[in-house]
């Protein structure tokens, strides 16, 4: 039984780092909306992990079901407000729409795109992306390219003072419980045969075929899991928050890039890679907005590219390389 | 009933015939070679076998099943273990973890949890002598110990057939010899077929095999008891290029355990 919790340490050091973001965002004046910017960048990160960390695919189109769990909060806001018995129901509603629509997606696209290999993989997905948007667009549904505005139903349905406390608070309170959840199945993942299994496609899928194991199941389950945690953080912290959704805000690829970049400077494939990769990235993105407005980019890009290069293993990699053979590394994965 | 049954078995790659209308059959336990010179479809015939891809025209039974269009994760679990010729360890993982894995998917995937298959990995790493790189990364051990870590992570899979590419190439004889002996007892310690591949490396194919097929331009030579197949005029001939006296190549190739290629 020691055994089992044991193998579990190394979420201590996520779940601690989670939670003194959480009680300084929560106790500090004027913190809580920088907190909630990391929280957002970790839970991404780890969610994202989940796939591309175990499996080495990368899936470029992951803001589709960023995009799609920000729809479904959406719809659900927007149809069902109006039943105003359903008091807190309609948030529930509306991150069931989230769920349902990234798995859709996520079924589809493991269909279709998880029979490609590598770089072929990718571009299936920037496709199914792109495909999505522009269909939103052009065949005018869910408000077409002009998307929807649910602010005024949010306020009609809850009154002023309590979408003021879910929009400022538990939006970005549901994040952290999603980035917890998240680091929690990834470790889970970890130590089950869908670890293993993950490990074996991320080395050599053939290989791994012939070892016995079923690859397409194993993939469809990662990215499944991956697709519908970014689902909840869309369907939070773009949804409920902004009170309004447009396509051309949400399906940006600009967002994927920043969940590799997360994962890449954290590490891939390991349990603290992305919440260290989500708060230096959160950070400096932040701190640099606020010294040098409008050239962030321009500083940042190279600092990212020479960190990935220096440490290609991520800062994660080069910790446990370092605490190898100590007390610690049973905390460190 | 054999416990693996080849039914005229072609398999083509574009216009060149790979493997050519091969028959064989093979015993529950029995332990055979295969030889025959480079690009003879050795290595396509193992891949035929456990599912890499299907043959153009044949058939492939295992344990009375046919097997022919099953997918290669569906054979695993059946009792197929295999190792290859370039090894192909999973890079990043232990050799804990890469041994366990045979464990996890083989035929006791069902009934075996992550720790159980981890204690069968340490029991086959120790039997193959790998236990001082247990916690290595597989990627970085020698192309040797590749190999050795390939053949425990067949093993955990506690496979009913196991076939071995090559298992022995890049060896010396001393070693040879020792994988030849660790074979037979493992073979009889878990009743397992075991059909190994060896290119032409005489001293393992005489020592280990009972029955030898030989292969050449994909067809099959001859299927004799190892002493007459690898006797045999033709199969001399495929080697050497030319006939030559058998009382000649007894003595200086068989018997005192040289390459055929020296
Ligand atoms: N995937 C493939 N695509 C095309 N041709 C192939 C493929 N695999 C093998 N071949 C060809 O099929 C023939 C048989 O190759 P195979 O690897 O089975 O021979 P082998 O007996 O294992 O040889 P070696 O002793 O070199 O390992 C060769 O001519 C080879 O070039
Ligand atoms: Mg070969």
């Amino acid at each position: 039984m020691k055994n089992t919790i044991s193998k579990y340490y190394p979420l201590i050091p996520v779940f601690a780092a989670y939670l003194i973001m959480f009680i300084i965002g929560f106790f500090m004046p004027g913190m809580w909306q920088m907190v909630a910017l990391l929280a957002f960048y970790c839970a991404l990160g780890q969610s994202w992990n989940i796939f591309m960390g175990m499996t080495g695919y990368v899936d470029f189109g992951y803001v589709t079901f960023i995009a799609l769990g920000t729809y479904g909060m959406s719809l659900g806001i927007s149809y069902f407000s109006q039943f105003e018995w359903l008091g807190i129901g309609i948030l529930v509603i509306g991150l069931i729409l989230a769920l349902f629509l990234a798995s859709l997606s996520a079924l589809l696209e493991a269909f279709i795109a998880l029979r490609l290999r590598g770089a072929y993989f990718a571009i299936a997905c920037i496709g199914i992306n792109e495909g999505l948007r522009y269909f939103i667009e052009g065949a005018k549904i869910w408000g077409g390219s002009e998307g929807m505005i649910f602010f005024g139903a949010l306020m009609q349905a809850f009154g002023k003072e309590t979408v003021n406390q879910l929009t400022t608070f538990w939006a970005d309170f549901s994040v952290f419980i999603i980035a917890a959840l998240a680091a929690f199945l990834n470790m889970h993942y970890m130590r089950s045969k869908i670890g293993y299994a993950l490990t074996a496609v991320r080395e050599d899928e053939d290989a791994a075929k012939v070892m016995g194991i079923n690859t397409t199941k194993y993939k469809t389950i990662a990215f499944l899991t991956s697709g519908l945690l970014g689902a909840g953080v869309g369907a939070m912290a773009w949804g409920l928050k902004l009170g309004h959704v447009y396509p051309g805000d949400v399906f940006v690829i600009h967002y994927t890039v920043e969940c590799i970049v997360v994962v890449l400077l954290g590490g891939a494939g390991t349990l603290l890679g992305p919440v260290i990769g989500g708060l230096i990235y959160g950070l400096s993105k932040y701190w640099l907005a606020v010294i040098m407005p409008g050239f962030q980019l321009l500083i940042f890009a190279p600092i990212i590219i020479i960190i990935i290069v220096a440490a290609p293993e991520g800062v994660v990699g080069l910790l446990k390389r370092r605490l190898k053979g100590t007390q610690l590394e049973m905390f460190i994965e | 009933m054999p416990l693996l049954k080849l039914e005229n078995v072609t398999k083509r790659f574009g216009g060149l015939v790979a493997v050519d209308k091969v028959s064989l059959e093979i015993q529950a336990g029995e332990l055979i070679g295969i030889v025959g010179p480079n690009g003879s479809g050795k290595t396509t015939l193992f891949n035929v076998i456990n599912g890499v891809y299907p043959p153009e025209e044949g058939k492939v039974f295992f344990d009375g099943k046919n097997i022919t269009r099953l997918p290669a994760y569906k054979r695993a679990p059946l009792g197929l273990g295999r190792t290859f010729q370039i090894p192909r360890p999973f890079g990043s993982a232990s050799v804990r973890e890469n041994v366990a894995i045979g464990a996890m998917f083989g035929t006791l995937a069902d009934k075996v949890s992550v720790d159980d298959s981890l204690e069968i990995a340490d029991r086959y790493i120790e039997l193959v002598g790998l236990e001082p790189h247990k916690d290595k990364e597989a990627g970085t051990l020698t192309p040797v110990e590749k190999k050795m870590m390939e053949i425990a992570r067949a093993l955990a899979m506690r496979p009913k057939l196991l076939l071995m590419d090559e298992a022995m190439a890049g060896m010396n004889p001393k070693d040879i010899d020792d994988m030849v002996k660790f074979l037979k007892r493992i073979k009889d310690e878990e009743n397992i077929a075991i059909v190994s591949m060896v290119e032409h490396i005489m001293r393992a194919v005489a020592g280990l095999a009972e029955r030898v097929m030989v292969m050449n331009q994909g067809a099959k030579l001859i299927d004799a008891k190892t002493e007459e197949a690898l006797t045999d005029p033709r199969v001399v001939e495929v080697y050497l290029g030319h006939p030559t006296d058998k009382s000649k190549w007894r003595s200086e190739v068989w018997k005192e355990g040289k390459d055929w290629d020296e």
